[in-house]
């Protein structure tokens, strides 16, 4: 019943989505926007059906749906078990299905009645590449085929047809066990695809104009907060990931360069250079070619990274099992590039601009920097993940490349990046007079070096850490000066200097928003710097009444334990962990076995300090004693929280004024 | 003039502090582990993706134990590296050299950046005209527009189209590697006696295995190897599961084997009466046992009769008639077997 | 940027893209995470290991003239519990064609080799190693097991079989080599590379 119910919302979701096509290429063509609302309507709510019927077979256990048998487990605690709708291949397109219907809805609302024609050609490129997803649910990766052949423990054959012979297993195989240990995973995906799928509506604005001949602003003003939307939760999508490899695999496990990693890194490096030469186009009107050029490329390093995490081409610690999808998203990927590239060529003559730069030094030239350092960056990332698949084409010769190659180009673009993100806000647009330049930064540059010398004779000497304080501390330095200078020249000053900061920030909260943004790279950046280069590690097999000292505490191998939940069996080592002979913590590091599965999932254990995190992690236990591993990652934390201050930047920028109105703001940085 | 006082002291403090770090950084003691920097480059082969420094895999700790005694016993970070990709392959680096097909690696983002840049140097110095002149080359009608557009989709989907197919087509390919083979599709004719003792010795229990046994054990019987076929065909007959035509063979053999290997006249004449059990009419046995009972035991007349028997038989070769009429005309005449 | 610079650079990246999409479509089919052998042809690593016993040490040079298999196995392994009647019938089979079997015990003490080996059965025709430090298996570039090396009679590396293995091919390899050929390497299925904790 809920295959069928599930196939139909499908159905119903792919007609909606011909019919947005073609209503919106109508629309866009000079003809009526009739049947845009109803077409977008009903996307959405065949994406809702399908979405609701997967949710309402996980939770009722129906393991007549092969996903649900191959993929849940009636043990399966919630909300593991709602969060295993996007735990595979098939259901994770549900969500990419619903997330862009989403989208498509909250561009129709925006469509106003008027003759709209470039919103309409956007409406219909959306429809166009959400006939795509829903086709590719309803033919290669069919989320509700009905299992006819059952297994101990899950699904050996299955039928697409919902009126097929059932024959439902009594119980589900579950979840993989690693995404059942820890609740991050259930989120991360979600977020993930929120930014991915929102970054499909830039490219159908840019598409739109570029059929429609209509070469300008306006596309990127319409697109612009969902731009930032997207680019927000693709940022935290990135760094919950982050965050749950660290939980889980404890030391530098936080980001390893995989490939799958890369596939989100690469989009996210490219939306965040168009973020800003948009700016630049809203502006002054240059960049327009290349901010097509980056549009396109967003959308189709997204379709990339699907392609690359899903088609089996490519070794990853995600080890998602090689499905048919491969050859179909290579095709869509092809599609796309090829078609848009060809579009953009074909209205070359209209997208070639215009105001040229005057000077290097300015504003302007700060963003060329940037977009070309972050450019530099994505095309590192995407050269190194595949070059292993292209050498192998070429001559079988089998390379690895692996975090040495990526951190070695890694860390001198993410030092310019630093240093350009302080100088970008202190530089005028159109020209930067030396002695204003000057002003500007010196007084940034007096107090991040002496910042760094601080860090010299009180933390550590390390170079890596140093440099990364230094040029941290100028970019918040720089900000605040530009913040300071406002406020200062505020009029009303008997209103406080803090209502009067907090007035420049209203006033132009996309500038603003930006700058928190840049100050969460900063966090970033020092809790990488700080982790790497100052975390301790030690290795000790320890029998009961053992004891090892590291970082400062005392930890006392007490017992080992055993404890046994509905679907989940742990096995682990109890600690007491004193510091200075008084009692901190007890932690029990273990592993954790899952239904039937005998690969157990090791859990780790931290002592969560201000200064950082102390983790310990179980690797053997048996007759001889326990193997513990101990690792302490300082000030790991200034990594989730800067990724939460830049999206939050992001949201903030979001509620800015309408963005890019070309009256020049009252109080922006235009010095 | 408080300005260039104010500047020159704001200069004097960077400087200051500069040489200050500068100096802290550099006298810091030397971090440089030799064993940690190789560790980080070679990938441990049984995880997926970590370092083996960064790898807790048993197999992981060995080869860190293995490259810190190659450091100890001074060999040369180089030599170290090729001991390990001579046995892993290149594939073990996390980070490729910076020579032969990897080389292209390391190029790249110079390349790219030096690309960068002149672009971007180019773009300035080519202003592209004011906006809105380049009307001219295509005339914007918005029938001619549509269908350019519609025509450029459809080459793409078709293309599009053509890279699926390929690619499904491609993924369709067997990887490499034969997997365990199927006993029953053996050709025992392409396999060495080795070979089929060593198949035959793992699958004693497996019933299927007996057409091997016969084919193997024919094989020793035809070269006169009687005592390797021996333990194989008293395998078939004393197997219970052996097909009628197997065992009938089987007890063939063993009978003649029996008379002709180790003279053993009643064993054999048993023998080759339980083979008649199976199949009172073969050639075969009927032939053998004749000539097992005028050679072996002295009895014509009995051998007689089953040469006789032999040649009722409607389907035997010219030549075998003709052996057995003159094997029964020799024992009717009462003479000694040849 | 003028019109026309920009059309061709739109051209140039659809061409690169079709080109691209060319080289990832190519490797469908290919298992990544299968790597060759380097050491198809090359001499073997010389290794001189003790018995699992103890009281003696078997090296490879001490066997040369002789084809060796050498076989990394251990009791936690499941392919290599099945697989070895398999190996155990044809050492016995090729023992007299100047076949030697060696079994090295990998990532496991001796004493729980031996108590697997006590109920699966030792064979004189097989000799069984342990490795300690896995010297040996990271010369061999062992990346799970079973996998199993071919030495010809000159010492140089001919075969390699990865995963689980029967008499069928492992017979029909051995023929192969005893008639002069570099079988090379074949993949069977798959190996494990750790035990479950």
């Amino acid at each position: 019943m809920l295959s069928l119910l599930g196939t139909l919302g499908l159905l119903s979701a792919l007609l909606g989505s011909v019919l947005l096509t073609w209503r919106g290429w109508l629309a866009a063509t000079g003809h009526t926007d009739r049947g845009l609302a109803p077409a977008a309507r009903l996307v959405l709510a065949g994406a809702a059906v399908a979405m609701g019927a997967m949710q309402l077979a996980l939770i009722t256990d129906d393991f007549s749906l092969a996903y649900v048998a191959n993929h849940h487990a009636s043990t399966t605690p919630f909300p593991f078990n709602v969060a295993t709708a996007w735990a595979a291949l098939e259901g994770s397109i549900i969500l990419w299905g619903l997330v862009l219907a989403g989208f498509t809805w909250m561009m129709l609302r925006r469509h106003s009645r008027s003759p709209d024609r470039l919103g309409a050609a956007a409406l219909a490129v959306m429809g166009a590449v959400a006939v795509f997803f829903f086709a590719l649910m309803l033919t290669v990766a069919n989320p509700f085929e009905v299992c006819t052949e059952a297994i101990a423990n899950g699904c050996a054959a299955s039928s697409p047809w919902p009126f097929a012979a059932v024959q439902a297993p009594l119980e589900g195989r579950g979840p993989n066990p690693l995404l059942q240990n820890h609740l991050l995973m259930a989120i991360h995906p979600p977020m993930l695809y929120l930014g991915y799928v929102g970054m499909t509506v830039p490219f159908a604005y840019a598409i739109g104009a570029l059929a429609l001949g209509l070469p300008g602003v306006d596309w990127l003003r319409r697109s612009h907060r969902s731009t930032v939307v997207a680019w927000s939760f693709l940022t935290v999508g990135i760094v919950l990931g982050g965050w749950w490899a660290y939980e889980v695999l404890s030391w530098g496990g936080y980001w390893a360069w995989d490939p799958v990693e890369n596939a989100s890194l690469m989009p996210w490096l490219v939306a965040t250079a168009f973020l800003h030469s948009a700016l630049v186009q809203r502006r002054r009107g240059m960049l327009q070619a290349w901010n097509f050029v980056l549009v396109i490329s967003v959308f189709a390093l997204t379709i990339l990274g699907t392609f690359l995490t899903r088609s089996g081409t490519i070794q990853s610690v995600h080890s998602f099992t090689q499905s048919a999808i491969g050859p179909v998203l290579l095709g869509f990927l092809l599609v796309v590039v090829v078609g848009s590239f060809a579009l953009f060529s074909a209205r070359a003559h209209l997208v070639g601009s215009t105001p040229r730069i005057d000077h290097l030094v300015s504003r302007e030239g700060s963003f060329l920097a940037n977009n070309l350092l972050l450019t530099l960056y994505a095309f590192v990332v995407l050269t190194g993940t595949t070059y292993p698949l292209v050498v192998e084409a070429f001559s079988g010769a089998r390379v690895g490349v692996g975090a040495p190659f990526f951190n070695r180009l890694a860390v001198p673009l993410s030092f310019a990046l630093l240093l350009m993100m302080g100088l970008g806000p202190v530089l005028p647009w159109r020209l930067a007079p030396p002695r204003l330049l000057w002003l500007r930064t010196r007084g940034p540059a007096v107090i991040a070096l002496a910042a760094g010398l601080l860090t010299a004779l009180t933390v550590t000497r390390i170079g890596w850490v140093i440099l990364t304080v230094v040029l941290g501390v100028f970019v918040l330095a720089c900000s605040s000066g530009v913040l300071a200078e406002q406020a200062r020249r505020q009029p009303g000053r008997h209103e406080g200097r803090l209502r009067a900061t907090l007035e420049v920030i209203r006033s132009d909260r996309g500038f603003w928003g930006g700058q928190l943004s840049h100050a969460g790279v900063v966090l970033v950046a020092l809790g990488i710097a700080f982790a790497a280069n100052l975390g301790a590690h030690a290795e000790a097999v320890m029998s009961p009444g053992d004891t090892v000292v590291f970082a400062g505490h005392t930890f006392i191998y007490e017992s080992p334990f055993q404890r046994s939940a509905p679907g989940k069996s742990t096995s682990g080592a109890r600690l007491t962990v004193t510091e200075d002979g008084s009692f901190r913590a007890t932690l029990e590091p273990s592993a954790n076995y899952f239904g039937a599965d005998p690969t157990g999932v090791s859990t780790p254990d931290a002592l969560h300090l201000p200064g950082g995190d102390i983790y310990v992690t179980m690797l053997r236990l048996d007759a001889a004693g326990v193997t513990l591993v101990f690792d302490t990652s300082p000030l790991i934390w200034l990594i989730w929280l800067g990724g939460g201050v830049v999206a939050g930047g992001g949201a903030i920028a979001m509620t800015g004024r309408r963005a890019g109105t070309m009256a020049p703001a009252r109080q922006t940085a235009d010095v | 003039m408080s300005e260039r006082l104010r500047d020159t002291v704001y200069l004097v403090f960077m400087t200051i502090t500069v040489v200050a770090l500068a100096a802290l950084v550099l006298a810091a003691p030397d971090r440089d582990d030799r064993v940690q920097e190789l560790g980080s480059r070679i990938r441990c082969p049984v995880c997926e993706g970590e370092a083996i420094i960064d790898s807790p895999a048993p197999m992981a700790r060995d080869m860190m134990k293995l490259i810190r005694q190659r450091v100890d016993e001074g060999a040369s970070d180089e030599e170290i590296l090729s001991e390990i990709t001579s046995s892993y392959s290149g594939a073990v680096l996390l980070d490729p050299p910076a020579e032969g097909a990897t080389l292209w690696l390391w190029l790249a983002p110079l390349l790219a950046l030096a690309g960068g840049i002149s672009v971007i140097l180019w773009w300035r110095a080519h202003p592209g005209g004011t906006p809105g002149s380049a009307k001219s080359a295509t005339p914007s009608s918005p029938r001619r527009r549509s269908r350019a557009i519609a025509g450029g989709l459809l080459v793409t989907l078709v293309l599009g189209a053509v890279v699926v197919a390929a690619g499904s087509a491609l993924q369709d390919r067997e990887g490499p590697g034969g997997g365990a083979a199927d006993l029953d599709s053996v050709d025992p004719s392409l396999v060495s006696n080795e070979t089929m003792e060593a198949v035959i010795g793992a699958n004693q229990d497996d019933p299927s295995i007996d057409g091997m046994r016969l084919a193997l054990a024919e094989r020793y019987f035809r070269a006169g190897d009687y005592r390797s076929a021996f333990p194989h065909y008293l395998a078939i007959a004393q197997s219970g599961t052996a097909a009628d035509e197997t065992a009938h063979t089987a007890l063939v053999r063993l009978g003649w084997m029996a008379y002709d290997g180790n003279g053993e006249v009643e064993t054999a004449l048993e023998l080759l009466d339980q083979a008649l059990d199976i199949d009172a009419g073969s050639p075969m046995a009927l032939y053998l046992k004749g000539l097992v009972l005028w050679c072996g035991a002295d009895r014509p007349e009995e051998a007689g009769d089953l040469f006789q028997a032999v040649l009722d038989q409607a389907d035997l070769e010219d030549e075998t008639r003709t052996e057995v009429s003159d094997d029964l005309a020799a024992a009717r005449r009462g003479e000694g077997c040849a | 940027m003028s019109g026309r610079w920009l059309r061709w650079l739109g051209a140039g990246v659809a061409v690169a893209t079709v080109v691209f999409a060319v080289v990832l479509a190519s490797r469908f089919g290919a298992d990544p995470s299968l790597v060759p052998s380097p050491l198809i042809g090359e001499p073997a690593p010389e290794f001189a290991l003790p018995t699992l016993d103890g009281t003696s040490t078997v090296s490879l040079s001490g066997l040369e003239g002789d084809i060796v298999v050498v076989n990394f196995f251990a009791s936690w392994c499941l392919q290599c519990r099945a697989e070895h009647d398999d190996l155990v019938a044809t050492a016995e089979a090729f023992s007299e064609q100047g076949v030697s079997f060696v079994q090295i015990a990998y990532q496991e003490s001796p004493a729980q080799t031996l108590a697997y080996l006590d109920e699966a059965g030792i064979s004189p025709a097989m000799r069984h190693l342990a490795d300690p430090g896995s010297r040996t298996a990271i010369a061999y570039g062992v990346f799970g097991i079973p996998e199993t090396f071919f030495i010809d009679a000159d010492g140089v590396v001919v075969g390699k079989l990865v995963g689980e293995s029967n008499a069928l091919i492992l017979g029909a390899t051995l023929d192969s080599i005893l008639g002069g050929d570099q079988p090379g390497e074949t993949v069977t299925g798959d190996t494990m590379q750790r035990p479950s904790p």
